[in-house]
C-alpha cells in the first residue's frame, strides 16, 4: 500500500471575485451552490480536503495582502498522481471554483494538461506536515471499519456462553473467514513502498548525523541565543485584543459537526532576521519530529491529531497553521495547553501578537485566558471540509487496525484474552517510541514555574 | 493561597444545604426595575459564615444575563461576563448542538428558559427544614412579589426522595470535589479530588493558577459604587471585582422516564424462558451508573453492592485496577463525568490526574415529583405500572468557565460516542441519543473473554427547561440592588 502525502495549492483571487466566491462556497454548516463542486470522494484516496479563503490583509509594514484561495488535500500516494487526478477526475469543479483566481486558466484554454500545469505552479509545498500514523490508506481505514463492524453485529447476534479466549478469538476468525466480504482481513496489511521505506530511513539518519554535525556549534552559540532570544521576548508586544463575540460564534457555528474538527489559523511572522530563522529552524525541526520521532500516533503527547500541516505564504511573511483533530476545539485547546504548550509556544511564539513566552518553551499558550482570547484573532474559516471517515477519531481508526492484525496471528490464550479487549473498547494505543516519551515526560509546568 | 471570604459567598455553593430537605427554586421575570431593586435589599441572603441547622431557613439568589442587563448593569460591567453566560443556553445552534438539545430534547419544547419562552430573569432559591417553613419562605419573600415588580414565571418544587436517591433508584450526591481551602480541606492537591477553589467561585485563582475572567469595575467609574461594595479585584490593581465570591450556576430541568428505564433493562435481562432475572437487571443497571443503587463504586466493589462503600469516593480508575473498564465499564454515567486518572496524558499518572482537575463541576441539584414506587428497587420499578406523573432531577451545578467545565463534561464526555476509546457510545442514563451520523444508544460492558453490549437505548432522560445563571457574591448583590 501507499504513505500519505498533502498538497496545498494558493492563489490570489480576483478582487472583485472575493465575495462572489465566498457565497458560492458558503461556510462547512451552511454549504453554498460550488460547495460541493470538486468531487474529493471520487478520487477514492482522499482522506481530509479543504477550501479556505483568506481575506485581503495587511502585513505589519502595513502592505497589502491579496486575498487568496487555498485548497489542501491529504492523500494516498505521490503528489504527482494526485495532481494529475484531480485535474482530470475533479477538473470541472476546479475550474468552477478556481476561476476566480488571477491565475487560472481563461475558460476556453482549459484542458486538463493545462489544470495540471497551473496545479504545479501554485503548489506551495508545507514548512512541516504531521500524519497520524503513516501508511494507514482510505480504503484501509474504511475496510478495517466495516470489519470491526460486522464482528461486533456478529458477536451481539450469537453471544459468547463460556469459552476460552483462544476458542472466542478461533471463532471469530472462522466467522470472517466465511465472510466473502470481510475475509481479505485475514492477510495483514502490506505497507508503504520498500522504497519509501528506504528513503525515510535515510532522512532519518541524515537528520541524525546533521544534528551531531553541528552540535558543536549550537552548543558554542547557546548562551548568544539565548541572550538575544530573550532580547526579542521582552520586546515582543503580545495582542490582548479579543475577537469579536460575532465573528467567535461564526468559527462555533462550523464546529462539532462530525467527530472532528478543523482549524486554520494564519500568523504574520515577527520582523527581523532572527525570527525569520529561528521560524525556519523550528518548522524543520517540527518536520522532522514528526517524520521521526512522533511516528506513532501522538504529537507531543497529543493523540487526537489526524493530519497538520504548516504552511508558507507571501513569501515566508506569513504562515497558517491547518489541522484535522477529533473532539470540540475546546478541549484541543486545552490539550494544547495541557500537554503540548512547549512545542507549540517554540513555533507560534515567531507569530506576531502570540502571548508572551519565556526561553521560547515557557508561558505563551500556558496563559489559558490569553491563548483562548487569541486564538480566535488569527483563525481563519475553512469554507469547504471534506473528510472520507466523519464518524472516526484516530483512535478507533488504530483500535481497528489492531483489530485486522490480531485476524492473521495465532494466539495464546493471554494474547487471545488481551486482542479480545479491543472488542470492548480501543483506548489503548500503541506506545510511543523512545525519544517520544522521554521529550512528553518533560514536566515543563515544573520547569516554567519561576520563568516568565 | 487566600482564604475564602465565607461570609460574601451564598451558602449553596460550599454547603449544598442537604440537611435541609425542603427546597423551592422560583423563576421571576423584572416588570419594575426599582422595585425589584428595593425588594432585594430586603432579601435575607444567607451567606456561607455557617452551615444551616436541620430547621434553619435559607434564601439564596441568581440572575440570568438578561436580568441583569434588566436591573440595569451598565453594558461596560456586563461585557465582562463569560461568553456562555451572555449567549444563554440556547444562545446558539452550536451551543445547542454540543449540550444535545434536539429532537425531544430541543428548547421548543422546554417548559421554561431558552430563547423560546419568556425570559427568566431572576431564580430565587429557597431552602427549609420543613414543609411549614418553605412556604413562610415564600410568603415572605413572594406575596407581594407585584408590588416587588417582580412576575412569577414558574415555581420549581422538589421533593427529596429516601435515602438520597434519585428517581431511578440510586443513591445521588455522592461524589463531591473539595474546594481548596474550605474548611479542613487542604490546599494541595494530593488526593485528587481538591480542586482549587477558582474553579467554582471567581475572584480565587483557579486550576491553571489564573483568575478566571469577569467583570471588573474600573476605579475611574467608582460613582457606581459609591458605598464601595465591590472589593479590590486581587488580580487587576485600580479595579473592583463584581464576580468575587460569585459562580456560574447552570440549571437544567431533566424529566426521568422512569418505567422506559427500567422496562428496557428489564427487556435486557430475561433468562432463556422469558422470566425477568432481577439480579441481572440490577447488575445491568449499576453497571450504566457506575456505581450500587446503594452507592458503592463498581471499581470497589464489581460484583454486589456494599453498604460499607455507600459514599466511597476514594478510588481513580487506572490506579485502582481498573483501566479497561471490567469493574465500572468505560461508558458509565460517573466515569463519563468524572474519569479521575483515565485520561490523557498517560492514564494513571499525576499529570492525568492534573488535567482532569480542570473539568471538574460542584453538583447541587435536586429531585422532583413523586417517585414511581417506594422503595425504590429494581422490582418495584419495573413492576410499577407507568403513571404519567412528572419527575426528574432539577439539575443544578456550579463552575466558573462553562465552557471548560460543564459544558465540556456534557459535550466531549457524556455525549461522545467517542469517549475513551468507544465507538457508538453515549452516556447510558443521560444521553440524548439519535443525532446526525453519531447514533448514540449504545452501552458497552466491558468484559471477559469478550464484551457484551446492548444496543438501541431508547432516552431515558429528557430537557424540560434550562438557563444559565450568575450567582454573585452577598456584597455584589448588594451593588446590583444599589444601581441607579
Ligand atoms: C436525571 C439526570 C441524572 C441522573 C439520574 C444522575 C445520576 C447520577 C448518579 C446516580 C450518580 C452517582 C452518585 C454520585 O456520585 O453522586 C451521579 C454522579 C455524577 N453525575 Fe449525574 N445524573 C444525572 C445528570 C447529570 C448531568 C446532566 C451531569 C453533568 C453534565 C451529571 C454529572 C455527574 C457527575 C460529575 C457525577 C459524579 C461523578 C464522580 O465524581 O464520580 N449528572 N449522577
Amino acid at each position: 500500500m501507499s504513505h500519505q502525502s498533502a498538497l496545498t495549492i494558493i492563489d490570489e483571487i480576483k478582487p472583485d471575485q472575493v465575495e462572489s466566491l465566498k457565497t458560492a462556497l458558503g461556510t462547512i454548516a451552511a454549504p453554498g451552490p460550488l460547495h460541493d463542486a470538486i468531487a474529493f470522494s471520487a478520487l477514492g484516496n482522499v482522506h481530509f480536503a479543504r477550501l479556505v479563503v483568506f481575506d485581503q490583509d495587511r502585513d505589519l509594514d502595513g502592505n497589502p495582502l491579496p486575498p487568496k484561495l487555498a485548497l489542501l488535500t491529504n492523500f494516498d500516494g505521490d503528489v504527482d498522481a494526485h495532481i494529475g487526478a484531480i485535474a482530470g477526475t475533479c477538473g470541472g469543479g476546479l475550474d468552477a471554483v478556481f476561476s476566480a483566481c488571477v491565475h487560472y486558466p481563461e475558460q476556453a484554454a482549459v484542458s486538463a494538461a493545462r489544470r495540471e500545469q497551473y496545479l504545479r505552479r501554485h503548489r506551495v509545498k508545507e514548512k512541516a506536515l504531521y500524519v497520524n500514523r503513516q501508511g494507514r490508506t482510505v480504503s484501509q481505514i474504511l475496510r478495517e471499519k466495516q470489519l470491526r463492524d460486522e464482528i461486533q453485529r456478529h458477536l451481539d447476534a450469537h453471544p459468547i456462553a463460556s469459552q476460552s479466549p483462544a476458542e472466542v478469538h478461533r471463532a471469530i476468525v472462522s466467522f470472517v473467514k466465511d465472510r466473502s466480504d470481510l475475509d481479505w482481513a485475514l492477510e495483514p496489511e502490506v505497507g508503504p513502498s520498500e522504497l519509501w521505506k528506504r528513503n525515510e530511513l535515510v532522512h532519518r539518519w541524515a537528520g541524525l548525523a546533521l544534528a551531531v554535525l553541528l552540535a558543536p556549534v549550537f552548543l558554542i552559540s547557546l548562551p548568544i541565543f539565548l541572550l538575544v532570544l530573550r532580547y526579542h521576548e521582552k520586546r515582543d508586544v503580545p495582542d490582548d485584543s479579543a475577537a469579536s463575540a460575532e465573528s467567535v460564534r461564526a468559527f462555533r457555528a462550523d464546529e462539532d459537526i462530525w467527530v472532528h474538527n478543523q482549524i486554520i489559523a494564519v500568523g504574520v511572522v515577527k520582523p527581523g532576521l532572527f525570527r525569520r530563522l529561528l521560524t525556519e529552524g523550528m518548522l524543520k525541526l517540527t518536520d522532522y519530529a514528526a517524520r521521526h520521532i512522533y511516528n506513532r500516533g501522538f504529537l507531543s503527547g497529543l493523540n487526537t491529531i489526524h493530519f497538520a500541516r504548516w504552511v508558507p505564504m507571501d513569501d515566508d511573511r506569513r504562515l497558517f497553521f491547518s489541522s484535522n483533530y477529533d473532539g470540540s476545539l475546546e478541549s484541543y485547546m486545552n490539550d494544547f495547553i495541557d500537554k503540548a504548550a512547549w512545542g507549540l509556544n517554540a513555533i507560534f511564539s515567531n507569530g506576531d501578537g502570540f502571548p508572551r513566552t519565556c526561553f521560547m518553551f515557557c508561558g505563551g499558550i500556558t496563559d489559558e485566558k490569553a491563548y483562548k482570547r487569541f486564538l480566535p484573532t488569527r483563525q481563519v474559516h475553512s469554507r469547504v471540509w471534506y473528510s472520507a471517515y466523519p464518524d472516526l477519531t484516530t483512535k478507533n481508526i488504530a483500535n481497528n487496525a489492531e483489530i485486522r492484525e490480531g485476524l492473521s496471528q495465532t494466539m495464546s490464550e493471554a494474547q487471545a484474552a488481551d486482542w479480545l479487549l479491543r472488542l470492548g473498547v480501543g483506548n489503548r494505543l500503541p506506545a510511543s517510541g523512545f525519544v517520544a516519551r522521554l521529550l512528553d515526560s518533560i514536566r515543563w509546568d515544573r520547569i516554567c514555574r519561576n520563568c516568565s | 493561597m487566600s482564604q475564602l471570604q465565607l461570609d460574601d459567598i451564598q451558602g449553596l455553593i460550599p454547603h449544598g444545604y442537604g440537611r435541609l430537605g425542603f427546597a423551592s427554586f422560583v423563576l421571576l421575570a423584572v416588570r419594575d426595575a426599582e422595585s425589584t431593586k428595593s425588594w432585594l435589599k430586603t432579601l435575607p441572603i444567607r451567606d456561607a459564615g455557617s452551615r444551616p441547622s436541620a430547621d434553619d431557613s435559607c434564601v439564596n439568589i441568581a440572575f440570568s444575563y438578561s436580568g441583569l442587563a434588566e436591573l440595569g448593569l451598565p453594558e461596560s460591567l456586563l461585557q465582562g461576563f463569560a461568553g456562555e453566560f451572555r449567549e444563554g443556553m440556547t444562545g446558539t445552534e452550536h451551543r445547542v448542538r454540543i449540550l444535545g438539545d434536539h429532537g425531544p430534547n430541543a428548547p421548543e419544547h422546554w417548559h421554561w428558559g431558552g430563547r423560546y419562552r419568556p425570559a427568566v430573569h431572576i431564580l430565587l432559591l429557597l431552602y427549609a427544614g420543613s414543609e411549614d417553613s418553605l412556604a413562610r419562605l415564600k410568603d415572605d419573600h413572594l406575596a407581594d412579589s407585584h408590588s416587588a415588580g417582580l412576575e412569577i414565571l414558574t415555581q420549581l418544587d422538589t421533593n427529596r426522595l429516601p435515602e438520597h436517591k434519585e428517581h431511578f433508584g440510586f443513591r445521588d450526591g455522592v461524589a463531591q470535589p473539595a474546594i481548596a481551602g474550605l474548611g479542613a480541606n487542604s490546599v494541595d492537591d494530593a488526593d485528587g479530588n481538591t480542586i482549587a477553589a477558582g474553579e467554582f467561585l471567581l475572584g480565587y485563582p483557579n486550576a491553571y493558577g489564573q483568575y478566571t475572567a469577569r467583570p471588573l469595575l474600573a476605579d475611574g467609574d467608582a460613582e457606581l459604587d459609591a458605598d464601595n461594595l465591590l472589593p479590590p479585584a486581587p488580580d487587576e490593581t485600580g479595579m473592583r471585582d463584581l464576580g468575587a465570591n460569585g459562580s456560574y450556576l447552570v440549571f437544567r430541568q431533566l424529566g426521568q422516564n422512569v418505567s422506559a428505564f427500567w422496562r428496557y433493562i428489564a427487556d435486557q435481562s430475561r433468562r432463556a424462558d422469558g422470566e425477568v432475572d432481577l439480579s441481572a437487571c440490577t447488575r445491568l443497571a449499576a453497571k450504566m451508573v457506575g456505581r450500587w443503587p446503594g452507592g458503592a463504586p463498581l471499581t470497589r466493589s464489581p460484583d454486589h453492592d456494599d453498604p460499607a462503600l455507600s459514599s466511597d469516593n476514594d478510588f481513580l480508575y487506572h490506579r485502582s485496577g481498573d483501566a479497561i473498564g471490567l469493574k465500572c465499564p468505560i461508558g458509565a454515567h460517573i466515569r463519563r463525568t468524572n474519569p479521575r486518572d483515565s485520561l490523557e496524558p498517560q492514564p494513571g499518572s499525576d499529570r492525568s490526574i492534573e488535567v482532569g482537575k480542570r473539568h471538574r463541576i460542584l453538583r447541587r441539584g435536586r429531585t422532583y415529583g413523586p417517585a414511581l414506587s417506594l422503595p425504590l428497587t429494581a422490582e418495584d420499578l419495573i413492576n410499577a405500572e407507568p403513571d404519567g406523573r412528572e419527575r426528574g432531577l432539577h439539575f443544578l451545578c456550579f463552575n466558573t468557565h462553562i465552557g471548560r467545565q460543564f459544558e465540556f463534561i456534557q459535550h466531549t464526555w457524556v455525549n461522545n460516542p467517542k469517549f475513551d476509546g468507544l465507538y457508538e457510545d453515549d452516556d447510558p442514563i443521560i444521553g440524548g441519543r439519535g443525532h446526525r451520523d453519531m447514533p448514540g444508544g449504545v452501552f458497552t460492558v466491558q468484559a471477559e473473554p469478550v464484551r457484551t453490549r446492548v444496543t438501541d437505548l431508547p432516552p431515558f432522560v429528557e430537557m424540560k427547561g434550562g438557563e444559565y445563571f450568575f450567582m454573585p457574591g452577598i456584597r455584589a448583590v448588594e451593588f446590583i440592588a444599589s444601581l441607579t
